[in-house]
């Protein structure tokens, strides 16, 4: 029996068996590539990678319908803002963007679309923005071209846009004005501590700290603002609260509002009495690295805010309510009420939950189950918020709106999930708290006991202490390290949505996996065989002719030579078998009980009886072969384990991870799957509905209090197991409503790609801890040192920004989530299967 | 060393200028993607 040879499709880089494209939709997209003339597009394919290339849709050319709700006008005008010259500009989401090659493809939009003046896409987020005249091109032309090469198109809402860019950019703006303040002030800080003030121009020195005085002070107001009014916040709600307990709630702001204060009041002082010394260069300097810390954070939750914009921008904004008897309301989506009936109409989403009251179509769930199947449906069936009606007018009667909706309420969770912090960045802001009290107190014992000693160094020593103490690591490297560590990570198509995830990851003890197709094929191919081979050559050329999966099995397993025995008289049964004339002999291939009543005469072996049962039992599907009426050969169909799911099980024990199935499978496949990889059974759950696994992780939780569960999932039945998990891992191809539930977002299937994020949370982790861990050694030594009178301030003042460049820079140069060695293995595999290709025939 | 009473301030005025583009340039977005523009210079305009 052959082996399958693997070929990998042509389009996407995926495995294919057999073919030049692994399914049709690649087919698709390759040929309107090349038809198109953008052949470049493999070759930057490369570049930027984070997963398989985009595939074409699998409902085949979608209808022009699909896209009609792009020409509405409401929809533009909800979407898109206008330009000079009668041009609009939109921003569109896109589904299926991974590569440089999508940009060079995309961006050459112009060339082919009349009417679209430029395409600008951003990879990172998926967004194009697009720039066009609806009259010259309607937006549902664009949505229909980029559908071509395998690119979902959705309409992100003007106004939320607008909101979170806003916020972000005056965030920048803020930290850049900072920054050249605190670098001015710097630079002017150099001389005053080479001397300026003991050997220099007097009148100079005077000028400088009068200088520095007035940029730290506009540093203050405009920075500083944002602790002030933070930490006064804070204040206010522990004095409301008044408990012992709600003391530790204290944010971080305050010791930093505090820090600032006093070193503003004394430095001002001193510039005015022009005696002593003045700190406004290390004030700057942290306002502008926290509020660094600050942007990079609010930076780093872009993929959490877009994913629920995402979903929100699937939702329509107006429905059109029904009142009398031929009358439409147009209203808010949200205003919508349980009990009203509104319309859809072909091409349109559904605003509501509901069930259907009058009309009969077909609907694309895609946003909430990945199935971009149409499902037909007709009166009295249900139907939720966000799917697309494909064919005709529905009339439905509403049962939950706006946040009530399934989609509703999972936007819901997201937002109140999205304000949390991680909890070593709650940590390190603590310990900063701390930190600077600490910094203060010892500040303070050192002059005192200095000016009991010798009163002319007192000063020198309390300043070297505040200058060369440091919480960069604390505030600024932390949370860098998590954000870097997130940006390598979508380099390799893994996209996490919070960083505090990271931390859960690198604690992960259990892993559920949601369908046994992560472990194995996923298709049905030859197991066991038993009897003659020549027989199951027959049932094979037999079953050419058919597609059922088993016979797509039986026919991979035999290989042919160079002419196919001839068939004929075939006779296809569903759900029993196929039966024809093979070579001059006639063959039955199929289930025993269908195959027995096809042969007469022909008595059931009692060992064949047995092996059959033995084979259902392990869960494989049995499938007999009987040439002349006589049983010849019974052959076990089953799903092949993925060829390194044996070992990465075993990679994911050793990290001290046990993995778990969950699926809704069929149970015996599922319990025989796990065996062979060895699972714990208690852990193993097949024929498992949504319910089944939101619970069986609720019990987990329960009983395992100090595990750490990760939920790999895909589609909108696994969302609510998802939120119940501690991290929940959405896979690529899933619907935008497990997108949204999810914490991580993988562009790649399997064990291997789960391995992979474990293993680099693992290392990020590491990171934050060196960091820790050198800067506490750090601020230990430096602060003794200077108590203890050895350090001058010039030192210090060298010393510090050395120190916080180490831990910054270590921050930054991890290699958490870099491509491992075994890429190189599969390009040369890769080309190998070239050289193959090209001589078999 | 008095020339330091006009130079540092012209220095503070170029910084203000400095500011002021890239108050500009945040404003026309050209800080909201900063990884395709990497990928793009990295294309032939041909064909």
């Amino acid at each position: 029996m052959k082996p399958t040879t693997h070929q990998i499709c042509e389009h996407c880089g995926l495995p294919s068996v057999g073919a030049r494209f692994c399914c049709a939709g690649c087919e698709a997209v390759f040929h309107a590539i090349h038809d198109s003339g953008l052949e470049g597009f493999y070759r930057l394919r490369e570049i930027a990678s984070s997963g398989p290339a985009p595939i074409g849709a699998d409902f085949g050319a979608p209808s022009a319908g699909h896209f009609a709700r792009f020409d509405a006008p409401e929809y533009l005008e909800r979407h898109a803002v206008m330009e000079e010259g009668g041009l609009y500009g939109v921003e569109l989401y896109l589904e299926g963007i991974h590569c440089a090659g999508c940009v060079w493809l995309i961006e050459r939009m112009p060339r082919f679309l009349d009417g679209v003046v430029d395409a600008r896409l951003d990879l990172g987020r998926a967004r194009l923005s697009l720039r066009f005249d609806p009259a010259l091109c309607p937006l549902s032309r664009v949505a229909q071209w980029l559908a071509r090469f395998g690119y979902t198109a959705f309409a992100v809402r003007a106004e939320r846009i607008g909101a979170r860019t806003r916020l972000e950019r005056s965030m920048m703006v803020r930290v850049g004005v900072c920054w050249a303040i605190a670098a001015n002030v710097m630079l002017l800080a150099i001389a005053l501590y080479a001397g300026l003030e003991h050997y220099g121009d007097q009148a100079l020195a005077s000028a400088a700290r009068w200088l520095s005085l007035l940029l730290c002070t506009a540093s203050m107001a405009y920075g500083g603002s944002v602790f002030f009014r933070r930490a006064l916040a804070s204040l206010r709600v522990v004095a409301a609260e008044r408990s012992a307990h709600s003391l530790r709630q204290v944010s971080m702001d305050v010791p930093i509002s505090l820090g600032l204060l006093v070193g503003y009041v004394h430095s001002t002082v001193a510039t005015v009495t022009g005696t002593g010394e003045v700190w406004f260069d290390s004030l700057a300097v942290l306002i502008a690295a926290v509020l660094t810390a600050r942007w990079l954070q609010v930076r780093g939750r872009r993929a959490a805010g877009d994913a629920a914009e995402r979903l929100l921008s699937l939702l329509p904004s107006i429905a059109r309510r029904v009142c009398g008897d031929a009358d439409y309301e147009e209203i808010p989506a949200e205003s919508l009420r349980p009990g009203d009936l509104f319309e859809v109409r072909a091409g349109e989403v559904v605003a509501a939950d509901g069930w259907i009251e009058q009309g009969s179509s077909s609907v694309m769930s895609a946003v909430l189950t990945g199935e971009s199947r149409p499902e037909a449906v007709g009166p009295g069936a249900a139907i939720e918020a966000g799917v697309t009606n494909l064919g005709s007018r529905l009339l439905v009667r509403v049962t939950a709106s706006g946040r009530q909706t399934r989609v509703g309420k999972l936007l819901q969770w997201v937002e109140e999930h999205g304000e949390r912090r991680a909890p070593i960045v709650q940590l390190a802001d603590r310990l900063g708290g701390v930190f600077v009290l600490v910094i203060l107190a010892a500040a303070l014992v050192t002059g005192l006991v200095w000016s009991l000693v010798d009163p002319s160094q007192a000063v020198s020593h309390v300043v070297a202490l505040l200058v060369i103490s440091c919480p960069c690591a604390l505030g600024m490297a932390t949370p860098l390290a998590l954000t870097v560590g997130v940006g390598q990570g979508a380099r390799r198509g893994i996209f996490i949505k919070h960083d505090d995830v990271l931390e859960s990851l690198a604690r992960a003890t259990h892993v559920i996996f949601d369908k046994t197709g992560t472990l194995t094929e996923g298709r049905m191919t030859v197991a066991e065989t038993y009897g003659s081979e020549q027989a199951v050559r027959l049932a094979a050329a037999l079953e050419v002719h058919s597609n059922h999966p088993i016979a797509v099995a039986l026919r991979d397993a035999v290989t042919f030579g160079p002419t196919q025995p001839e068939c004929s008289d075939i006779e296809e049964q569903p759900g029993g078998g196929m039966r024809g004339v093979v070579e001059g002999k006639v063959v039955a291939v199929g289930h025993l009980d269908w195959v027995l009543s096809q042969a007469t005469g022909s008595a059931c072996a009692r060992d064949d009886a047995v092996l059959v049962a033995r084979m259902a039992h392990d869960g494989l599907t049995p499938v007999v072969v009987s040439v002349s009426g006589r049983i010849e050969a019974v052959v076990g169909l089953g799903d092949r384990l993925r060829p390194k799911a044996q070992e990465l099980i075993a990679s994911l024990k050793a990290r001290g991870i046990t993995p778990a199935l969950l699926s809704g499978d069929h149970p015996g496949v599922v319990d025989a799957t796990a065996a062979r990889l060895g699972l714990d059974t208690q852990f193993v759950h097949g024929g498992a509905t949504p319910e089944h696994k939101v619970r069986f992780v609720q019990q987990m939780r329960k009983r395992l209090p100090q595990a750490t569960i990760i939920m790999v999932g895909d589609g909108v039945n696994d969302a609510a197991a998802l939120q119940a998990a501690h991290v929940g891992v959405a896979v690529h191809g899933g619907s935008e409503a497990a997108l949204v539930a999810a914490d991580v977002f993988m562009t790649r299937e399997g064990v291997e790609a789960i391995l992979e994020l474990v293993q680099g949370a693992g290392r990020v982790m590491n990171v934050v801890h060196r960091n820790l861990l050198g800067s506490a050694i750090y601020n230990a030594l430096g602060i003794t040192l200077a108590m203890l009178g050895y350090i001058a301030p010039l030192v210090a003042a060298v010393a510090m920004p050395v120190s916080s460049l180490g831990v910054v820079v270590s921050s930054l140069v991890q290699r958490s989530f870099v491509r491992r060695n075994y890429t190189k293995r599969n390009t040369q595999r890769r080309s190998e299967n070239h050289d193959t290709e090209e001589c078999t025939p | 060393m008095s020339v330091l009473y006009f130079l540092v301030p012209l220095a503070l005025l170029l910084a203000l200028g400095a500011m002021g583009a890239f108050f500009w340039a945040v404003r026309r977005g050209q800080f909201d993607d900063l990884d395709t523009p990497a990928i793009r210079i990295l294309m032939d305009d041909d064909n």
